[in-house]
């Protein structure tokens, strides 16, 4: 079982948190053009590395809020959490 | 309109479970708890206005986890940031929350009707929750409150006393049933008393 710090409420284990995929997606910016193949890459185009990736995770049962999380998906290992309005 | 409590169908008084030969006053103690104003403040992420100034009860807002305010009447609950919990027995308070807090900055949402309430009490109050819960109950002291999970199912701690350990849990109501059921199976092996 993972242990998550979570930035506003501590130290929590994995069971209270839901996954949210990959942190790193930028939506195309509101208001004008995207190409069709912008807009496929942004919806469906997922990186799948092996090493260190940020993750949103939200805090389902408990504060509820969406985090970001710095994790190895080789080893698991935690590296860093933020509040999800947080950069690196 | 009469009111169903939230466990009416299964909540039974009496002995249970592994009491025999034991000491009364050690044996765990469950008991359902109705009538309680239960009301979700929440401030909007856009809204400005400062909250710790605010009074409801002579009680103020604190943007701290786990951290709950409290007099004989009213706790105030942390459940997120600028997310609070309100419960109190105070059942007309409700008209001043409403009044207190502007609409345009605060969310105010009456929850009173959708929540079980359980009370446990006892020394092996804590060992029932960590059969279930995979927090560290260790950092739970005497007025402090959670949210989590027991057996699957989300939950809130308020941590009313811990000295013999009293503490109250929240599910939501249509868990309810199913949420007594795990914390009397899991209260069976201590012995307890519903009340």
């Amino acid at each position: 079982m993972l242990y998550i710090k979570c930035p506003h409420c501590g130290l929590r284990s994995q069971n209270e948190f839901s996954y949210g995929g990959d942190a790193t997606v930028k939506r195309p910016e509101l208001n004008k053009e995207v190409s069709d193949q912008n807009w496929d890459n942004f919806v469906y185009l997922r990186k799948s590395p092996r090493g260190k990736h940020l993750e949103l995770w939200q805090h389902i049962s408990g504060c509820r809020q969406w985090i970001k999380v710095e994790r190895d998906t080789l080893t698991h290992e935690i590296f860093k959490t933020l509040k999800a309005n947080e950069e690196l | 309109m009469t009111s169903v409590s939230a466990l009416n169908h299964v909540y039974k008084i009496g002995l249970f479970g592994n009491h025999e030969n034991k000491n009364e006053e050690n044996l765990l103690k469950v008991l359902e708890i109705k009538n309680l104003l239960i009301v979700q403040i929440v401030q909007y992420k856009n809204s400005t206005i400062s909250f710790e100034n605010i009074d409801i009860d002579n009680l103020k807002l604190k943007n701290e986890p786990m951290s709950v305010v409290s007099n004989s009447n009213t706790r105030i609950l942390w459940n997120g940031p600028k997310n609070w919990l309100l419960i109190s027995t105070k059942k007309d308070l409700l008209k001043d929350i409403s009044k207190v807090f502007k609409e345009t900055d605060f969310a105010v949402t009456d929850l009173s009707h959708s929540r079980a309430i359980i009370e446990i009490e006892g020394p092996d109050a804590i060992e029932v929750l960590k059969k279930g819960c995979p927090f560290n109950f260790n950092i739970l002291e005497k007025n402090k409150s959670i949210n989590s999970t027991y057996n699957g199912i989300a939950f809130t701690v308020d941590m009313l006393d811990d000295n013999p350990n009293k503490i109250r849990l929240f599910a939501l109501r249509s868990f309810g049933e199913s949420f007594y059921h795990s914390i009397t199976d899991a209260s069976l092996e201590f012995g307890y008393r519903a009340l």
